[in-house]
């Protein structure tokens, strides 16, 4: 008895975690990353060897960042094992920092363009992990998210249809369910960060009074907007905490319906694109939009398009691609 | 199958220690309030935290295998942080003015400055750092190592003085009556660029 309602449950699971899935996704999170990673370097591209230097020469040395990392562990890469090269090659630090920073950019074009997309996915992650964690002060949520993105993009069973790794070496497809895993662990994941955001949100009196959203708009360096002009729509402020903290919380339940998957998806891009425009934090902005769209964003219609249908209907799995089966 | 049977305990792994690095997060900031729970929460929350932290093998010695894994592991998939940001409440930020004097009695004011908004951004982090560190040297160390960049800009400048402080926001109420964001003080350091050490600590 027990042993068949555990083989009831691990096939529930495995339901669960290994459903079939197109590749669609995997095409939004490398082009959004692409995007991503693109638009972090060529933002960077007068202050990188500034902010990350390990010379006198930076803003703060990236040394005393790396040592503290050290004392936690050996094996996180950092800009330092680069650098410690440079006498080997014949290069100088600003040097080596300058070609880093070419190779993260040309890591980016190359998932753009869908060209040695594994590699480029795992050079993207591994310099974008050094510069982050060398310039540890230095970094904030954005990277967090960055992290987790390309993470996810090099385990991912690339490459997809869309990349020109596919037309050009005409490559058999990809076992849809391993597809479906990896969209999964990238869905419960943003259900994870939604959820712990909301509740430690609603943990805070600012939010339900909307002190907080007022305090998020003129707290500098995030106050774009004139505090003259905010003040006028003080009444707005109690309405955009409680619904931030709403919809955070509210995510990892409405984003599993067909019903209001699509509208909490829109609200949170819009809550990011609100982010992005009033807070000037268009990179944060950027990196949670591509990580919710390619979760939950391809097979959105024909999600609902099925259910609106007689029945639920299975995706079929072709050589050349998946197909949903006429009626 | 087995396949699958190794991506589920990765999974199972995976989302196990990104659940319990949130948890242990938010019953942190449950601990240092304030929140709207009672503060009775506060130190049932402490515990708490101890507790997750010494299951996630956090109390272990840096040089400990397991904990040295853990947090390499943690790392290479970003997840070594919670994610309550802006959580409860929204904190102040800070400032840093650099007073440089000099030899002909001449004074200038200057604050740290990067080239762009992105890089703009990274720098308020660093000062958030500088202020919330409960470590004075730290603190003291980034406050040198700034102070030396804008001694790069102003070479013939002979001394700086770094005076850091927090930027105290309004309310909205106060706003309309007049009151706008106010600097107060926290810290000063002396830096006398013959020997290039800090003088005292002010507080």
């Amino acid at each position: 008895m027990i042993a068949k309602l555990l083989r009831a449950f691990r096939e529930q699971l495995f339901v669960f975690l290994f459903p079939a899935e197109t590749d669609n996704w995997l095409t939004v999170l490398r082009l959004g990353l692409g995007f991503q990673v693109a638009f972090y370097s060529l933002s960077l591209r007068n202050d990188w060897n500034y902010l990350l230097s390990g010379t006198a020469s930076g803003l703060v040395t990236c040394n005393l960042a790396e040592a503290l990392l050290l004392v936690e562990s050996h094996f996180v890469p950092r800009l330092g094992w680069l650098v410690d090269l440079g006498p080997h090659l014949g290069l100088r630090e600003e040097a080596l920092l300058s070609i880093a920073w070419i190779c993260l950019l040309g890591a980016a074009c190359g998932l753009l363009i869908g060209l040695a997309c594994r590699l480029s996915a795992i050079l993207a992650w591994f310099l974008h992990l050094c510069a982050a964690k060398s310039g540890g002060f230095l970094s904030y949520g954005v990277d967090n998210f960055m992290t987790v993105g390309l993470f996810y993009l090099m385990l991912s069973p690339l490459p997809d249809r869309c990349s020109l790794d596919w037309r050009l070496r005409e490559l058999s497809s990809k076992n849809p369910q391993l597809l479906g895993f990896w969209r999964r662990v990238l869905q419960i994941h943003l259900c994870l960060i939604y959820f712990f955001s909301g509740f430690t949100k609603c943990l805070g009196s600012g939010w339900w009074d909307g002190s907080n959203v007022w305090r998020a708009l003129v707290r500098p360096p995030f106050n774009m907007i004139d505090p003259e002009i905010l003040v006028q729509w003080k009444y707005v402020f109690p309405v955009a905490g409680i619904f931030i903290c709403l919809l955070e919380i509210g995510y990892p339940v409405f984003i599993w319906s067909s019903k209001t998957r699509k509208i909490w998806l829109i609200s949170i891009c819009a809550m990011h694109v609100g982010i992005g425009v009033t807070m000037g934090m268009y990179l944060f902005a950027l990196v949670m939009i591509v990580l919710n769209v390619a979760a939950f964003g391809p097979g959105l219609s024909a999600q609902r398009a099925c259910e609106s249908a007689s029945g639920p209907r299975k995706l079929s799995y072709k050589s050349e691609g998946w197909t949903l089966p006429r009626q | 199958m087995r396949q699958k049977y190794v991506c589920a305990s990765w999974f199972a792994l995976h989302f196990l220690l990104i659940f319990s690095f949130s948890c242990r997060e938010t019953l942190l900031l449950v601990a240092q309030g304030p929140t709207i729970l009672p503060a009775s929460f506060k130190s049932f929350s402490k515990k708490a935290e101890t507790a997750v932290s010494v299951v996630l093998g956090q109390h272990l010695a840096a040089s400990n295998a397991i904990r040295q894994t853990l947090v390499t592991y943690l790392h290479l998939a970003g997840i070594e942080t919670g994610y309550g940001y802006f959580a409860p409440n929204v904190p102040g930020s800070y400032k840093l003015v650099f007073e440089l004097r000099y030899p002909d009695g001449r004074v200038e004011y200057e604050l740290p400055s990067v080239s762009s908004p992105a890089a703009g951004l990274r720098l308020a982090s660093l000062l958030d750092t500088i202020g919330r560190t409960p470590y004075d040297a730290l603190r003291e160390h980034l406050v040198k190592m700034l102070a030396l960049s804008i001694r790069r800009e102003h070479p013939e400048v002979k001394t700086i003085r770094a005076v850091f402080g927090s930027i105290a926001l309004p309310s909205v109420r106060e706003f309309e009556h007049g009151k706008r964001a106010s600097y107060t003080f926290l810290y000063a350091y002396d830096f006398s660029l013959q020997n290039e050490s800090p003088g005292a600590d002010d507080r």
